[in-house]
């Protein structure tokens, strides 16, 4: 009987040679896999996505908090405009590191506190009319961040002159205002410091796949991010895809509406693209994919290529909402519903096919591989 | 029934194989409770959701609310008497109960090796495991035996020797052997892992894990069972399951295993065991009585035996149930739990659902993370019977919100060892409609793509 077991052996042995030649024939093998380095991508993000890209919405916060510091010390129409422009050119740096919900932003939720919408209007003129408000409470999230200034620059009354006026006159307006863009600047305050502190040499030491892992916890914030802030929360919420009825009304940057709207979404999807691509030569999503030799063994096709297929698809359909997606969510229901379907397929090519390719984990609880 | 059968069934060997047994199973589940436990994971499984997906069948096991930690204290107590051996009959019934219960709460927390532990505690029921090294006999000396019939320890045994060969067979196929799926895509990712890491990366190694792999399952038990091999073979044992340990997120199993294992060591060694626990718990040493074979009455006998019989039987063919399903297995999960399919599939997916009012034709998209924790929905989106009880559950609920006569569809996109995803069921088929029983799921879209072998 051990003979035989022994032949068996041997037997397996041989067919293992005679399958592992045959596949190098094939070209089958992934590249060497220097590049399936999880430390070098990670150290490629922090120093070279996540840093920077916070560095330069630092900047821009620091303007917008400038320019309404102006205006609310001489509240007219020309600083509105300035405040307004500051408010914009923020808003749309803020598309580019939005994603980057893990580690400190995470821990304090800061898109919580930056970017949910639509804005609170009720509740953000009754904080005003109060004097008193807790930014930290879970109902305070949509009375903060740049939704609420949205409304706050562009919605309180109509017309520059008009917002002008009722800031000038009133002091609670002219206080809420401050308010939100200090506690704006201090939450982020918090986040950027941690990155430019400790946090950074954690988030690319931890170079596991587990769930807690840093490419876990990013592969989570990028999949979430694009699924539900980008495609639902851009395109699919105020189209209707989840209720059936169209809510022009639920879009981002409502109160001023024309080009920006539209401008932030397509920010978004460039971001989300440019952050699977990365720069030629550097490590990314896409060189990590493909040195693992990610593909769809029923095509032989390369995943990368497929995902940045369904990108550029994507992106185009989105790119045609405009120029304003407001009126296009109503006039041009079909094509909004059409945008956010392409999105989904982009979805899902992230959410199932790249996180199974990378072999992360996703919970943390015990799984004997499904 | 041959003569050889019968002479077999007659032999008698020591108990101390069954007390190591019942005393470290007792201890690994008590560990397991405990570590359950201490993860906050009762809490986020069985108390957080607002749904769980029951198995055909025992619909009427449900979370029990807080009273769910109870259940949990109620379980590790009884593992721990039955590694004391106090009350052990009762107490092994106890585990087995409390324990089987947790299993069927919810079918997204199934895992092998809790169906191997409910399996374990089933026979600890029926096995003499209680009547040596036990407090029950330390106050009832009369009930002390030092030797029991063979089929009592061999049962135990075939048990092991079951879940390996069958995790063997089920290795046996193109995916595993041909393709080094899935071990191609989860060896990578440990790469940065100190000595071993930098050969996870190479293609080989990923063919050289697959193929020893399914060799070794095929072939340890009975390695485990030659007098030669069985130092070498529990070697084996070891390092392959401290390896899964390190490589995979699996929990308990591997440390189950290993101690499992050792029901194939003969009963001298247990015995060696047992005399150092002796002295180290201080105990007085082996009782100098004569041995007393463990006999049972013709009846009861002939009720174990037919019992175990039964038992066996069912294992030994539940595996194969999926041949009455006329499509791929890995893709439609038609008889794919109950079967040692261990660390075979690195399956994904994505569900969107959507209900439409019966009578207004209106639809809405449904957010799964609303209803269903991280885990739930990452199970149910790959396996067909989790997403009709969903479906079933969202028809309920938006029925109370007014929907009326609510049709609730599902696009479904799944992914299997390293092919690009695809739509996995019918998106036209109102799941509302749908029952979920052991029948084959005719709307479940084809695979487009052959996996051969078992």
């Amino acid at each position: 009987m051990k003979k035989s077991v022994l032949f068996a052996f041997a037997l397996l042995l041989a067919a293992l040679g005679i399958i592992s030649c045959g596949k190098d024939g094939n070209g089958d093998t992934p590249g060497p896999d220097a590049a399936v380095d999880r430390k070098a991508l990670l150290t490629q993000w922090a120093d070279s996505l996540v840093k920077p890209g916070y560095q330069r919405f630092n900047d821009k916060l620091a303007v917008l908090k400038a320019k309404t510091t102006a205006f609310t010390a001489a509240p007219t129409p020309a600083t509105l405009v300035d405040a307004r422009q500051a408010w914009q050119a923020a808003y749309v740096e803020w598309q580019k590191v939005e994603l980057f919900e893990f580690g400190p932003a995470e821990q304090v939720s800061l898109r919580n506190h930056f970017n949910i919408y639509p804005a609170d209007a009720a509740g953000i003129n009754r904080n005003i009319t109060a004097g008193t408000y807790d930014f930290e409470l879970a109902t305070a999230i949509p009375q903060q961040g740049f939704p609420a200034l949205d409304y706050l620059l562009n919605g309180v009354a109509a017309g520059d002159a008009a917002i002008a006026q009722q800031y000038a006159s009133s002091a609670n307006h002219r206080r809420y205002l401050t308010d939100v863009v200090a506690k704006m600047d201090q939450t982020f305050g918090t986040v950027y410091s941690q990155w430019n502190g400790s946090y950074r040499d954690t988030f690319v030491g931890n170079t596991g796949t587990d769930a807690s892992s840093s490419l876990s916890r990013v592969i989570n914030a990028y999949s979430l991010y694009f699924e539900r802030y980008l495609r639902a929360g851009k395109v699919g919420i105020p189209a209707g895809t989840m209720t059936g009825t169209p809510r022009p009304e639920k879009i981002e940057a409502y109160y001023l509406k024309g080009a920006l709207p539209l401008q932030l979404a397509t920010t978004a999807h460039a971001t989300v693209q440019q952050f699977f691509n990365g720069r030629p030569g550097r490590p990314s999503l896409k060189s990590y994919l493909d040195a693992l030799g990610a593909k769809d063994s029923r095509t032989n096709q390369p995943l990368t290529g497929i995902i940045n297929a369904q990108f550029g698809v994507s992106a185009q359909q989105l790119s045609s909402l405009g120029p304003d997606l407001y009126a296009t969510m109503t006039a041009r229901n079909a094509d909004a519903v059409a945008s956010y379907n392409e999105m989904q397929k982009a979805v899902r090519l992230i959410k199932v096919d790249m996180t199974s390719a990378l072999g992360i984990t996703v919970t943390y609880v015990d799984n004997d591989g499904d | 029934m041959g003569q050889g059968l019968r002479r077999y069934l007659q032999g008698y060997t020591a108990a101390a194989p069954l007390a190591t047994f019942r005393v470290a199973i007792g201890l690994l589940v008590l560990a397991s409770v405990v570590r359950f436990w201490a993860k906050g994971w009762i809490a986020e499984l069985y108390l957080k959701p607002k749904f769980f997906f029951s198995y055909y069948g025992f619909e009427w096991v449900r979370p029990l609310g807080p009273y769910t930690y109870a259940l949990f204290l109620f379980c590790g107590l009884c593992a721990l008497l039955v590694a004391l051996g106090y009350w052990y009959r009762s107490a092994a019934a106890g585990l087995f109960l409390s324990f089987t219960y947790i299993e069927l709460m919810d079918k997204s927390t199934y895992l092998n090796h809790y169906y191997f532990v409910s399996l374990v505690g089933l026979l600890l029921v029926v096995l003499p495991a209680g009547r040596y090294f036990a407090l029950d006999t330390w106050r009832h000396p009369a009930r002390w035996r030092s030797e029991v019939p063979r089929w009592t320890v061999d049962a135990l045994r075939l048990l092991m020797g079951i879940v390996y060969c069958y995790a063997g067979l089920a290795k046996l196929n193109s995916d595993w052997l041909v393709h080094a799926m899935p071990l191609r895509i989860w060896l990578p990712a440990k790469n940065d892992l100190s000595f071993i890491g930098p050969l996870l990366g190479q293609v080989w190694v990923a063919y050289a894990f697959s193929w020893f792999g399914a060799f070794y399952d095929l072939t340890v038990p009975f390695f485990l069972l030659n007098r030669r091999t069985r130092p070498w073979a529990y070697l084996t044992v070891v390092v392959f399951h401290v390896l899964t340990a390190v490589l995979f997120p699996i929990g308990m199993f591997p440390y189950v295993m290993m101690v499992a294992a050792l029901i194939f060591f003969p009963a001298e060694w247990h015995e060696r065991v047992l005399q150092r626990l002796r002295r180290l718990l201080r105990l007085s040493p082996a009782s100098h009585q004569a041995p007393r074979p463990l006999v049972y009455g013709r009846a009861t006998r002939q009720l174990l035996l037919i019992g175990l019989g039964a038992i066996f039987v069912v294992q030994l063919l539940l595996p194969f149930r999926y041949l009455l399903y006329p499509r791929e297995l890995f893709w439609t999960e038609e008889g794919y739990r109950f079967s040692w399919r261990v660390m075979l599939m690195e399956k994904m997916g994505q569900v969107q659902f959507k209900v439409v009012d019966g009578a207004t034709g209106r639809a809405r998209l449904v957010n799964n993370y609303e209803h269903l924790s991280v885990l739930q929905e990452k199970m149910m989106s790959t396996q067909p019977d989790m997403l009709v009880q969903f479906a079933h559950y969202l028809r309920d609920y938006y029925a109370r919100r007014g929907v009326r006569n609510p049709k609730v569809y599902a696009d479904a996109y799944v992914s299997l060892n390293g092919r690009l995803g695809k739509s996995f069921i019918d998106p036209t088929v109102d799941l509302a409609r749908v029952t979920d029983d052991w029948r084959p799921k005719p709307w479940i879209l084809p695979f487009d793509d052959e996996i051969t072998g078992l």
